[in-house]
């Protein structure tokens, strides 16, 4: 049983799995923790440091350290250009964790924004990634 | 959305990607060389930045709203690319750019 669990997690596929859980998840958080947090004044408010006086903006930052992890483990088995142009499937997650956890309501022409850049992302995310591998 | 958050959006956009190419070369050079410490404390500083600008978008905007103009960042990042390392910008990446300029217009708009 642990024998298992373990294999499971140094699989980088998995891992892979993981890391766009752990960024939409973390994204969840900071939503929630921004908001609930006490809002200074508009005109010193676009830093959001306000955010930090709620827990959840702290499990939100954690959940991006563990992204981070899991995404440089990735890097060590896959190569860029296949493991980046996956993880693109965040743009689908994010919105429907918005949806669902934080009843956000996405009008049509919001969806269809967010499929056109889907589309986009996917189109260009192998090339993208060559690029970024140089630079 | 105000021009001033328009603004915010496209600066935590490009902090983002420079923070990632700074981390990416940090993790390559040896832990104790000057340059990972210098590449490591600008990725570290531009990520800090860009998480504080992002935060305080959350504050007024829907997750739902915020999160597809992170689909520029492969645009900021071809753009990049071919200004520093002249790398040829072909016809698909202008196509996928153009898709993914239209959607988030389309959502900046919803």
């Amino acid at each position: 049983m642990i024998q298992k669990a373990k294999k499971l997690l140094l699989n980088p596929w998995f891992q892979l799995v993981l890391s766009v859980l752990f960024v939409t998840t973390s994204e969840v958080f900071l939503k929630r923790g921004a908001v609930e947090a006490p809002r200074l004044p508009d005109e010193v408010n676009w830093t959001g440091v306000s955010g930090l006086a709620s827990p959840d903006v702290w499990y939100g930052i954690l959940f991006v350290i563990a992204s981070f992890i899991s995404w440089l483990y990735v890097l060590r088995f896959i190569p860029l250009t296949i493991a980046f142009p996956l993880s693109n499937f965040v743009h689908v997650l994010v919105p429907l964790a918005s949806w669902f956890f934080l009843n956000e309501l996405i009008s049509v022409q919001r969806w269809c924004g967010i499929a056109f850049v889907l589309l986009g992302v996917l189109i260009v995310a192998k090339p993208v990634a060559r690029m970024e591998e140089k630079l | 959305m105000t021009p001033v958050s328009a603004l915010l959006i496209f600066v935590a956009l490009i902090l983002f990607v420079l923070a990632q190419l700074f981390l990416k070369h940090a993790m390559e050079d040896d832990l104790r060389s000057a340059r990972f410490k210098k590449n490591f404390a600008i990725g570290l500083l531009t990520m800090t930045v860009s998480f504080f600008i992002t935060l305080g978008l959350l504050q007024h905007f829907d997750l739902s709203y915020l999160y597809p103009f992170q689909g520029l960042s492969v645009v900021i990042i071809s753009l990049l690319a071919a200004a520093i390392l002249r790398e040829k910008l072909t016809t698909r990446l202008f196509f996928g750019a153009a898709l993914i300029s239209a959607g988030v217009v389309l959502v900046s708009l919803s």
